[in-house]
């Protein structure tokens, strides 16, 4: 399935003019390594257990999956109360974090299946590598990446899980096509983010504090 | 979504997810909302184009 070359909407923008990508960017690993290091300390999102709680995870997904994953969870929704993951599959979760998302993902498509974890903050991929390594997770792998350009093959993944991360995306449709390239035809997409329902002026998209908080 | 390649987008669930946060947050002057979401990437570019076309917004 090749790439439109000529389908623009109107009002769907390739990025945001005026925001420094790289900015953006070292200010998001900034926070989110804060989150890793110390993810008790009080951020303006809820964190950890009691977050996935209010997200509605299961007590059963979390189980296996050590604390410090747990701890450090930062998404804004569920993307396994879309659907459980079938034992075999092939998952990417983009933009992984501490790993809690994956690590549950390893454990539903089981030893078969494999997992595979993106995220651009070295601090919280410490934490999921660490996690996975005392869980005894040997389906699970972690990489450092952008969401733009993931390192996965294409047509890899049956399913991509992603959680709280497509909104910090600068060009979100360049993220959206390249999860559709590492699915295979027919792949799901079981995504936990957030929605905006006011109105975003350019000068507030430029503004990086607010993309953080 | 459709232009990034999916079909079948569906918005799943919403929450306020940032109620009572620790910190004060931005969220709530753009009525900001947790949601989950799903969709598929289409079979071909047989379903593609056609999801394409059905969109109701203009495409250039």
């Amino acid at each position: 399935m090749g790439r439109p070359a000529h389908h623009t909407i109107p009002g769907v923008s390739r990025g945001v003019q005026g925001l420094d990508v790289g900015e953006l960017r070292d200010a998001i690993r900034t926070e989110y390594t804060h989150v890793a290091s110390d993810p008790a300390q009080g951020f303006h999102f809820h964190t950890g257990r009691p977050l996935a709680r209010i997200l509605g995870y299961e007590d059963a997904w979390l189980d296996g999956v050590p604390e410090e994953s747990v701890a450090s969870f930062a998404g804004t929704g569920n993307p396994f109360a879309l659907g459980a993951l079938r034992a075999g599959e092939r998952v990417v979760d983009v933009g992984c974090g501490a790993g809690i998302d994956t690590l549950i993902a390893a454990q539903m498509v089981g030893p078969e299946g494999e997992v595979v974890g993106v995220d651009m903050t070295p601090a919280m991929l410490e934490r999921g590598r660490a996690s996975a390594r005392r869980g005894g997770f040997s389906n699970v792998r972690f990489h450092e990446g952008l969401a733009e350009s993931l390192p996965v093959a294409d047509r890899w993944a049956d399913v991509v899980i992603s959680n709280g991360v497509l909104n910090l995306f600068p060009d979100k449709l360049a993220g959206l096509q390249e999860m559709a390239r590492v699915l295979k035809p027919g792949g799901r997409l079981q995504i936990g983010d957030i929605l905006v329902q006011r109105t975003v002026g350019d000068k507030a998209k430029r503004d990086i504090s607010l993309w953080k908080g | 979504m459709t232009v990034g390649g999916f079909v079948g987008f569906e918005i799943a669930s919403r929450v306020d997810v940032y109620a009572g946060a620790p910190q004060s947050s931005s969220a709530a002057q753009f009525g900001t909302l947790g949601i989950n979401f799903r969709a598929r990437k289409a079979q071909d570019d047989e379903e593609w184009n056609a999801a394409l076309t059905a969109l109701t917004c203009a495409v250039e």
